[in-house]
């Protein structure tokens, strides 16, 4: 249970002074393991003015586990599954990556910073990473109109 | 004053009478220094062996060679000095320069330093250091007489003693600081198959220099059984016990500053990163690699299912030594560790958080556990890491620097204490040379003050008194030599003994007749002569027992 004490403290740690653009919540007051994420698209991005519901859940054997953070509102990017699960697939989660070390803090400013550079070599979605590494402004736009759509 | 020279003035000549309220000052001085002295010297005593433990700040010729004591005395001594063997050595040669030149004679002190314990020794090695700061440019001098090249000389004679194992190894870390290094440590590939690789010592290199190259293979009796892990720089080829490695596998190369692999030709392959390197039995070109990057070699034959068909999986550590080195952050967390007991008055404002709950570490109380790389956590916190699958190994969370907890544990020195020791070790070197001089001839002094002390006073009229006095000059000529000294650089100490010599005077006075005590000093002079010798080794002990006598014998005579 040592890991609900560190939840916490990230989490007031997180709200006291929330890095630019995310603000952070749970999603149940009861559960420090489903946190509730509010990320303001980065202004050079298409995502620009959009703000995106993200959802972190942590393990129980957090720290030792990674999070796995998920966008609940549909997101036009290489690195997001275009499916109702919106799973984000950061390098830095991955089992053999991750440190127990990093924070929650790294772990969603790392994820708005994917939003203004993509990843197309790690991507999920390998159609939207064909489109941005050769048509970037055919990306931009559809980027920018499901922004519009979904997270206005 | 005035009342001990009015005292004095019915002996016939006025210079004696200066010389012996000389003497009479040293001899105050003396016994006015036990009480305050005492702790200090203690405490000296107490700091010099940590500061001076580098074998280099004696002069180990003297520590070998004129060391009364047998060498295996040397664990007990450094264990109550809690510092090295050197601490000794500095102790011992103080002893013998102190027994040899002080009496040929062989004094009692001779004998009685070789056979007390350890601990007798110490306090004598306490006593007898006693005033650093005084004489220095005499302790200088000497220091040159006794020990002539005190740099030089400690090099040689290093290398024959078993004592200066330290002193070795301080060469290593030094050279090494620029010396690429690298290691190779197991990697079980936890994702990409259930099959475990070939399980291997971790191996440690350390370049002798650039141009060298670290050739991997199959293991061959022929190249003989390599240390995995070289205390000192090495390019020795390293072999594992698999099929599936030709014998002539890969090479790692140092060029640029950087680390490269390359293919040398294997059969099975080399793949760093999962990417092959070259085609069966070609030479690659070179790949640089980076730490924490992995390495196979070869591929699992027959499934792997006999260990000695499995393939090599290592994971590359370079050029980590700097953290096994004195850096900031290690020194920092030392000092950090080093307040853990100072209670309430410590200052925690270095304090780090553990990485794993976020609380503060480094705090008291608290069950602390600290990788090699400074990395520190609650051991609470950490367990789970520690007592992992890979158990003896252990990747610190934080800088991924592997570490080998089943490892032997290093108690060799600490290369950074020793350099900094190293610093200090000249002026340490004179320190001790110093107060063996200091003690060497403040102790002949002391004796020769108190019996001299008494006769020329009271004994003004006795028979000897001409033997006496020719004694006293003989005597004060060296005490003159001596205060001289004493009173250019031990500027403190006058104060409070001219304090002290005009109570002792003005006490004795009152009921002081000059015909009184007659008796008293031929006794009390056979005495001291018989005290004195026993206690040379400890100048303390004959200040303490001669200064009360004194007053206790006039006192007696109303």
């Amino acid at each position: 249970m040592g890991s609900i004490k560190r939840i916490s403290k990230e989490l007031t740690e997180l709200t006291e002074s929330p890095p630019e653009g995310i603000t952070v919540e749970l999603a149940d007051e009861s559960n420090v393991y489903e946190w509730k994420v509010i990320m303001e698209g980065p202004e050079s991005s298409p995502y620009y003015n959009g703000k995106f519901l993200v959802k972190l859940s942590l393990p129980t054997e957090y720290p030792f586990k990674p999070p796995t953070v998920s966008f609940a509102t549909k997101i036009y990017h290489p690195n997001v599954t275009n499916d109702e699960k919106g799973s984000m697939c950061l390098g830095m989660l991955r089992a053999d990556e991750w440190k127990p070390s990093s924070k929650i803090a790294a772990v969603l400013q790392f994820a708005r910073q994917l939003l203004s550079e993509p990843m197309p070599d790690d991507a999920v979605e390998g159609r939207i990473a064909e489109q941005y590494k050769n048509d970037r402004g055919r990306y931009e736009e559809v980027a920018r109109e499901w922004t519009r759509k979904h997270a206005c | 004053m005035s009342t001990s020279v009015t005292a004095s003035t019915s002996l016939p000549d006025s210079r004696p009478s200066r010389l012996r309220r000389f003497s009479l000052r040293t001899y105050t001085q003396n016994l006015s220094l036990p009480s305050g002295q005492r702790s200090y010297r203690h405490s000296l005593s107490s700091r010099i062996p940590w500061r001076s433990s580098n074998p280099d700040s004696i002069s180990p010729t003297a520590n070998s060679t004129t060391s009364p004591c047998p060498e295996s005395d040397h664990p007990t001594l450094s264990r109550y000095t809690s510092a090295p063997a050197p601490s000794y050595g500095f102790g011992t040669e103080l002893n013998s320069q102190v027994s040899s030149t002080e009496s040929a004679a062989s004094t009692p002190s001779n004998d009685l330093a070789q056979t007390s314990n350890s601990m007798a020794r110490l306090r004598s090695i306490s006593a007898v250091h006693r005033p650093p700061p005084r004489t220095l440019e005499r302790a200088t001098t000497n220091s040159q007489e006794s020990t002539p090249s005190p740099e030089p000389g400690p090099v040689q004679s290093n290398a024959a003693e078993p004592t200066s194992a330290p002193a070795d190894g301080r060469v290593t870390p030094s050279k090494s600081e620029t010396k690429a290094t690298i290691r190779f440590f197991p990697y079980q590939d936890s994702l990409q198959s259930s099959r475990p690789s070939l399980p291997f010592v971790p191996v440690a290199r350390t370049l002798p220099s650039e141009s060298c190259v670290i050739r991997v293979g199959r293991y061959s009796e022929r190249d003989g059984v390599p240390l995995p892990n070289p205390t000192e720089p090495s390019d020795a080829p390293v072999g594992f016990k698999s099929k599936v490695v030709s014998r002539k596998h890969c090479e790692f190369l140092y060029v640029n500053g950087q680390w490269h692999i390359k293919d040398v030709g294997s059969s099975s392959g080399t793949f760093l990163n999962h990417m092959r390197l070259s085609q069966p039995n070609m030479v690659s070109r070179l790949y640089s690699i980076k730490d924490g990057d992995i390495v196979q070699l070869g591929i699992d034959f027959r499934g792997g299912e006999e260990m000695i068909f499995r393939c090599v999986r290592i994971r590359v550590e370079c050029n980590r030594s700097w953290q096994q080195q004195p850096n900031e952050f290690n020194k920092n967390t030392e000092s950090l560790i080093k307040n853990l007991g100072k209670g309430e008055t410590a200052d925690y404002s270095g304090c780090r958080e553990c990485s794993i709950c976020l609380g503060s570490v480094l705090r008291p109380y608290q069950c602390l556990f600290m990788a090699a790389c400074a990395h520190v956590w609650h051991y609470k916190c950490i367990s789970r890491l520690l007592h992992s699958p890979d158990y003896p190994m252990f990747q610190c969370p934080n800088c991924r620097a592997f570490t080998d907890l089943s490892a032997e544990v290093d108690d060799s020195n600490d290369p950074e204490e020793k350099r900094e020791k190293e610093k200090k070790e000249p002026a340490e070197d004179r320190a001790s040379n110093d107060s063996g001089e200091q003690a060497e001839t403040e102790v002949p002094s002391v004796v020769e003050t108190n019996s001299v002390q008494g006769p020329p006073d009271e004994l003004g009229d006795l028979p000897e008194e001409e033997n006496l006095a020719n004694d006293v000059e003989n005597l004060h000529l060296q005490d003159d030599q001596q205060t001289d000294y004493t009173r250019n650089s031990a500027s403190p100490a006058p104060n409070s003994s001219s304090d002290d010599l005009a109570r002792s005077a003005t006490t004795n006075i009152p009921g002081w007749q000059p015909t009184q005590p007659l008796s008293v000093p031929a006794g009390r002079q056979s005495q001291l002569r018989s005290d004195t010798p026993t206690s040379d080794d400890n100048p303390l002990t004959p200040r303490n027992d001669s200064g009360p006598l004194a007053f206790d014998g006039r006192a007696g005579m109303p």
